[in-house]
This record gives structure tokens, C-alpha cells and sequence, in this order.
């Protein structure tokens, strides 16, 4: 059996006839073809597939595809303007929070959530917002100061 | 598979009658969805997500109410939990990574039982009741008597939850959660212990004592010994010690890949003196001493 599914994805309208067991994040990946969106460990735990839904972040592996009908839904595709990134991925590239860059985007997400939630986050705040991303190469210290950098440049600061 | 949306509880509740074992309910889905990867795809999933007005905390004449479909992250927004429920709070504050947090939901967390489930023993040391409607009506169950095993509740095939009645606590009462993990909230627990006291009127001796363990039975359980040991006792550190050890006599715990038996007994003793240490401080404001 399957259904049809309207959603909005980086603020375009999709239409899609899916299978009810699909994850959002196979359908993201595989049918509507955003492969920003990482498979890493397809359990909830990594946080490489992490999309914001209705503005929150989220594990899209362990969402359905279906409860994502009439939702809208920002990968990291989403964030950069034509050719201006955005400058959570910038301050990521300035600082070399990247190392394999498999975990970048879930990372860029979730701190796009912290920032669009809180202006001038914590350390204890921003310990917890990314908690839910793992860099298996362990870039963890660069990571934390491309969080501030870009806080900072959001709100004119530096 | 068969896949159902229902709008109303009575439309979830006919189709578990209808389709009974076979049927799957999914909510959240962040346990079910990686069941139907790892597993088989259950014949018929019922998904309740589109139910409206199953997601509220509120508080109603001595009662906080928390719909089954509010998210562990509402849990932990809820100004009212922070303020009426600390114990509450901190489950929902140490439960997993904040996009888990965004997707699970308490009524997911409590149908799923998982002996190592974060908000389970909490609920329990609260005496929560779970709200559930069969296609027949509606019953009340006690947390104390809601599990059965691993991955089993009263609820069975067919009814389903839609709330969680937790009475308030008594105003002095002090609560604490602990949790013991490797990797902090982000891990399942190896052990999780809740605590909540109630001191008599002079402070001195404890009027009321629940302690409930997570992680080290088939279900979670309530520590009953422990809890006598000190109930109606002036509260002494000998006297914490005892309950401390009878609470890990009371744990029947596995050996396995996050942690021996042996180990989780100790821990459970740790955290079980501990806990009840943190629950009179916040309660009186003093030191357990003697």
C-alpha cells in the first residue's frame, strides 16, 4: 500500500507517493534526492541525519516519511544563499571544523537550531545542542569555536 | 503492510481490536521505526501521531495530566513539570540527545517498557497512573502493577494509552534521579534510581520514602524493603546505608555488554545512598548525619 505526501523541503513544494514504512530520511535521500542529509548509523544515535522539522532538529532516520506530510523541513542544502553560505557553515570552514566532513551537516543543523533558539548560547548550552552529533574523528574542540564565531557574526559582533 | 492513520482514539482503539497482535502502534517511532529496520515490518502499523489533543501537560485539582503523545522535550519545557515535578524534569532533562528528545514521546517511552526506560522510574516512585482506553472503555492503571517484562504492560494488544496522571506530591517532599551511563544522557542507562522523600512536620524523621530502580530487573521496580527501612524512621546515615543495601539486594540484574550484574548491584547501592541523601537535602535543607 502507499500514500501520498505533500511537504515543503528548503522551501520548495514536493508531492510524493511514498511507502508507509519509509524514513524520512530515505525518502529525503533517495527520492527527493537532498543527499546532504548523511546515513550514518540509522538508529537515532549519530545525529548525521539531523533536519530541522517545523523548525526543531530532528533524527530524520528514525522519523517517518509519512508524519512529515504537511511539515517543513530544512536540510542543510537550505541554509546558504545562492552563493553566500550560511554563517554557521562559514564559521565552520574558518575555523577548520571539518575533518572527514561526514558529520558536518547534522552538525550544521543542530547549531543553526541552538542559534535560531538562543542569540548567545552557553557553553552548557552549547555542550548540549550538539550532544546528539558525533565527530568520530574527535573535532570536537574546533567544532565548539566555530559555534561561537558564528554566534558571534549573527549578531554582529565580530 | 496495512497502514492506518486514525483521527480519534475510538478509530485506533477498533483497529487494535480488529487487528490485535498483528498490529503495531507507532508514535514517536523512535524505538518502532528501528524495530521495523532491523526486524520484520509488522503486518499492520497503526499510526496514532494524527490524533489531535494528545499532547498537553496540565494540572487539574491536585493532578498533573501529560498527554500520551507530548514529546520527552515539551516534558522538559513544561515550566509547570520544572515546578511541580523536578524528578519528572530531570528524566526528560537527561533523556537522550535533544533530536530524540524533539521525536519520542512519553506515551512511546511507557508502552515500549523497556526495563532500562528513562522516565519509567521516575513515574513509579510518583505511584503515576496510566489512562488507557480499550474499544470496551476506559481503565485506570497503576504504574505499580503496568508492567509486565520487557516490552510488556496491562495495556496488551489492544488498549492504548492516552495519559498519564501523576498526583502532585506532597509541598516539602524532596526528589532526586540519578542516572549511570558511560556516555552521559546520549547512553541507555546502566542504572537509573529515583528517590523521593517526605519529611515529617519536625524535619527529622521521614514520613514517606519511595525509591524506584530502572535497568536492573525485567521491569523497573519499586526497592519496598529499602523504602521500610527508613519510612517512619529518624534519618540517619547508618539507617540510609541499610536501605541502600537492601535496594540492591532487591535489583535482579543481567550481565551484558554495558555492564556485569555484580557491577550494577554496586551502583544501584551508590546511587540508591546517594539518592536518598540529595531527597532529604532538598527537602529539609540539611545533611544527612549520624
Amino acid at each position: 500500500m502507499s500514500l501520498n505526501i505533500r511537504l515543503v523541503v528548503n522551501g520548495r513544494r514536493h508531492a510524493a507517493k511514498i511507502e508507509p514504512s519509509i524514513s524520512l530520511l530515505d525518502f529525503l535521500r533517495d527520492t527527493l534526492g537532498y543527499k546532504g542529509v548523511k546515513i550514518c548509523c540509522n538508529t537515532g544515535e549519530c545525529g548525521a541525519c539531523t533536519i530541522l522539522f517545523n523548525g526543531k532538529p530532528v533524527n530524520s532516520c528514525v522519523v517517518l516519511a509519512a508524519d512529515a506530510a504537511g511539515a517543513q523541513i530544512v536540510t542543510v542544502e537550505g541554509l546558504a544563499e545562492g552563493d553566500k553560505l550560511h554563517p554557521v557553515q562559514q564559521a565552520f570552514i574558518d575555523t577548520g571544523a571539518v575533518q572527514c566532513g561526514y558529520c558536518t551537516p547534522g552538525f550544521i543543523i543542530s547549531v543553526k537550531a541552538l542559534l535560531d533558539r538562543s542569540k548567545n548560547p552557553t557553553a552548557e548550552e552549547i555542550e548540549e545542542a550538539v550532544s546528539g552529533n558525533i565527530c568520530r574523528c574527535t573535532g570536537y574542540a574546533k567544532i565548539v569555536e566555530a559555534i561561537q564565531i558564528a554566534a558571534e557574526r549573527l549578531q554582529g559582533r565580530s | 503492510m496495512e497502514y492506518f492513520e486514525p483521527k480519534s482514539i475510538g478509530e485506533a482503539t477498533s483497529l487494535l481490536a480488529r487487528y490485535g497482535e498483528s498490529a503495531r502502534v507507532i508514535a514517536g517511532g523512535t524505538d518502532v521505526i528501528v524495530d521495523m529496520k532491523s526486524r520484520e515490518e509488522p503486518s499492520c502499523l497503526v499510526n496514532i501521531k494524527r490524533i489531535p489533543a494528545l499532547s498537553y501537560v496540565r494540572e487539574d485539582k491536585g493532578f498533573l495530566r501529560i498527554g500520551a503523545l507530548t514529546s520527552i522535550r515539551e516534558i522538559e519545557m513544561s515550566s509547570l513539570v520544572r515546578q511541580k515535578l523536578p524528578l519528572l524534569w530531570e528524566a526528560a532533562h537527561q533523556f537522550a540527545s535533544l533530536q530524540i528528545r524533539n521525536t519520542a514521546t512519553i506515551g512511546g517511552n511507557v508502552c515500549r517498557a523497556s526495563p532500562s526506560g528513562e522516565m519509567l522510574a521516575p513515574l513509579l516512585v510518583l505511584e503515576a497512573s496510566a489512562v488507557a482506553r480499550f474499544a470496551r472503555g476506559e481503565k485506570k492503571l497503576p504504574f505499580g502493577e503496568l508492567f509486565l517484562g520487557p516490552g510488556k504492560t496491562l495495556l496488551g494488544a489492544k488498549g492504548l494509552l492516552r495519559e498519564i496522571e501523576i498526583a502532585l506530591p506532597a509541598e516539602r517532599s524532596g526528589s532526586v534521579y540519578l542516572k549511570h551511563a558511560v556516555r552521559g544522557a546520549m547512553d541507555i542507562a546502566m542504572v537509573g534510581v529515583a528517590v523521593l522523600v517526605t519529611p515529617d512536620a519536625g524535619g527529622k524523621k521521614a514520613k514517606d520514602v519511595r525509591i524506584a530502580l530502572g535497568a536492573v530487573a525485567p521491569t523497573p521496580i519499586r526497592a519496598k524493603s529499602a523504602e521500610k527501612a527508613l519510612r517512619g524512621k529518624a534519618v540517619a546515615r547508618a539507617l540510609v546505608e541499610e536501605a541502600a543495601r537492601r535496594a540492591a539486594a532487591a535489583a535482579k540484574p543481567i550481565t551484558d555488554h554495558r555492564a556485569s550484574a555484580e557491577y550494577r548491584r554496586w551502583i544501584v547501592e551508590a546511587l540508591t545512598g546517594k539518592g536518598l541523601a540529595q531527597a532529604w537535602k532538598a527537602a529539609t535543607g540539611k545533611e544527612v548525619d549520624g
